[in-house]
């Protein structure tokens, strides 16, 4: 009996404990309310305006704010009472201008990437490559970016010696580095079947650098050669902004490719170096497709401007 | 000990809930814009709209011959997000590719040497190519996407994003005034001489489009598709049997790229509530 009193008796503490936990912002938030029209008249009339009478009290809270990432910890845990004491505040949620969905200026991307070459019909390569790149604004950057390919050869070129009994001088990429800067011009959203908003933007990007290749050579047993050859490349891509620190990325990237492909009258087994010196040099287009994702680093931003 | 601990830990447990269930209470807090769509008084660019196209393009990675086209497209869009549509596609001229001058140039221009036996003339390998003479198909499409963009932070227009598949007809044509002899069934040709494949090629289509809209009933669209048929573009033996004919057709991908006007009718467009 006396057992059972006790296990009654703690059972009602902690529900009691519980009720007043629950019942505790309600009281703390009575002061917040009572304060809410002097910062109001102090700041806030034209977000609070503008987002009409039923969003006075959330936008009082909010309009002061000028930061979002510190917000996200000290905001929420501050305002966490204010919050839930009254359903009035969620009209916090609507906004008349959503602020941009991710700032980048001073912030570094890494992006890891891979791709597949585009414009030639009888070798293919794909791309695994890695995009450093340091945003000076929003909209400005510059990077380094590394490549690795692998080559694979398409059925055309398997056919043209038992169609037109002729074997192709094809080259292969091996590795590439290259300096590129970017430039962000167009900004965008979307709504995914009306559900769900999305931001993105599509960037122009231009740089130099070099890539490495290699002959294949014609007759398999023939010594091959590398290649130095300076690349300019030429980009249009875009990103879309998932989460504060993470993105996708795609970009159509042309690099044109200096570089020196097998005489076509190679006598058979010359040399390494007389074939080089006897190579012919020739502008290639390289037309990739990259998708990768970016991961910005610090991985919080601040808003500079008020909400 | 043990006596105190178990009324104790019973205590605990039936307790708990009652403390933590006003917490999720908290977390159930609801938004106004709970269950809300992403946009409000939205401009329906598309629901129950018809649309217009008209435009130009080429084939892109081509074996031997792009296609330069004019196309047409005729559509309904039963909501803002699916449409039905009627494609065509009609090549004006071909352009020869930087692989078929660098083929050509390595053949001999008449009969090859007795070496080169298995090599054709370039004018006997010029005789069995094909071109795309037109493409006609209908499609569903889906515009999952659409939205608003800035350019520079000036120019604001609205735009979609769009995939769609279907059902094509291709018309294959030779690509030059001599022409091998068509393929048929079986033995068409020795791989000497080939064959052209000519003719109507049934096959699907895909891809995907954008339009960016000058008003709220004009819009620039630009559109990449994948014609797949089955083709063999060069006429010549593709599976090794010495001979060419219908045998060596494969399905063959054509790939397209189109820029041009759409048209939406009526002129004004709805507004989402």
């Amino acid at each position: 009996m006396k057992r059972s009193a006790v296990c009654l008796f703690v059972l009602i503490a902690i529900g009691m404990s519980g009720t007043q936990g629950f019942a505790a912002p309600a009281k703390a938030a009575k002061p917040a309310k009572e304060a809410a029209p002097d910062v109001d008249n102090a700041e806030s009339t034209d977000a609070a305006g503008a987002a009409g009478g039923a969003a006075a009290v959330g936008d009082t809270v909010d309009a002061l704010d000028l930061s979002d990432a510190k917000d996200k910890g000290s905001d929420e845990a501050a305002g966490a009472a204010a919050v839930k004491s009254s359903t009035t505040l969620s009209w916090q949620d609507i906004v008349v201008v959503p602020r941009k969905r991710f700032l980048k200026s001073g912030r570094f991307e890494f992006s890891p990437f891979t791709g597949i070459s585009l414009n030639d019909i009888l070798i293919r390569h794909y791309v695994f490559g890695l995009d450093l790149n340091y945003f000076f604004s929003n909209a400005l950057w510059f990077g380094l970016q590394g490549t690795y390919y692998v080559k694979a050869l398409t059925e055309r070129e398997e056919l043209i010696g038992l169609q037109y009994n002729r074997i192709p001088t094809l080259n292969r990429y091996l590795y590439g580095a290259y300096l590129n800067a970017g430039y962000a011009p167009i900004y965008g959203k979307f709504a995914l079947f009306n559900k769900s908003i999305l931001h993105w933007e599509i960037f122009a990007s231009a740089g130099v650098g070099f890539t490495q290749t290699e002959i294949i050579p014609r007759i398999p047993g023939d010594a091959t050669f590398k290649n130095q050859s300076i690349t300019p490349d030429f980009a249009v891509g875009g990103r879309f902004f998932l989460f504060d620190s993470l993105t996708i990325n795609y970009a159509f990237r042309d690099y044109l490719v200096l570089d020196k492909f097998e005489n076509t009258n190679r006598p058979e087994k010359q040399s390494s170096a007389d074939a080089k010196a006897a190579a012919e040099g020739k502008l290639v287009h390289n037309v990739m497709f990259y998708v990768g994702i970016g991961v910005y680093l610090p991985t919080k931003f601040q808003y500079k401007t008020p909400r | 000990m043990k006596r105190i601990a178990l009324p104790f830990l019973f205590a605990l447990i039936v307790a708990l809930p009652a403390v933590s269930l006003p917490g999720v209470a908290h977390a159930q807090r609801r938004s106004p814009l709970a269950d809300a769509p992403a946009i409000r008084k939205r401009v329906e660019l598309r629901d129950t709209r018809l649309e217009f196209g008209v435009g130009a393009g080429s084939t892109i990675n081509q074996t031997f011959y792009h296609g330069v086209l004019v196309n047409g497209h005729l559509g309904f869009h039963f909501n803002d997000w699916l449409s039905v549509a009627g494609i065509g596609a009609f090549n004006v001229t071909s352009l020869s590719t930087g692989f078929h001058d660098e083929l050509q140039s390595s053949l001999p221009p008449g009969a090859p040497e007795a070496k080169d036996f298995r090599a054709p003339s370039a004018g006997t390998a010029n005789a069995s190519m094909n071109k795309i003479s037109a493409i006609f198909g209908g499609q569903l499409e889906v515009t999952p996407f659409a939205g608003k963009f800035a350019a520079l932070g000036a120019l604001f227009a609205h735009y979609d994003f769009y995939v769609f598949g279907g059902g094509v007809g291709v018309n294959l044509a030779a690509a030059n005034s001599t022409s091998a002899p068509a393929c048929t069934g079986t033995h068409s040709g020795d791989n000497d001489s080939g064959c052209t494949v000519t003719g109507l090629k049934v096959g699907g289509t895909f891809g995907a489009g954008f339009h960016t809209f000058f008003n709220n009933f004009l819009a620039l669209n630009v559109e990449l598709r994948d014609v797949m048929i089955k083709d063999n573009p060069s006429g010549r033996d593709v599976n090794g049997d010495r001979s060419s004919d219908n045998r060596d057709l494969t399905w063959t991908s054509h790939l397209m790229a189109t820029i041009g006007l759409a048209l939406y009718l009526p002129s004004t467009a709805g507004i989402s509530p």
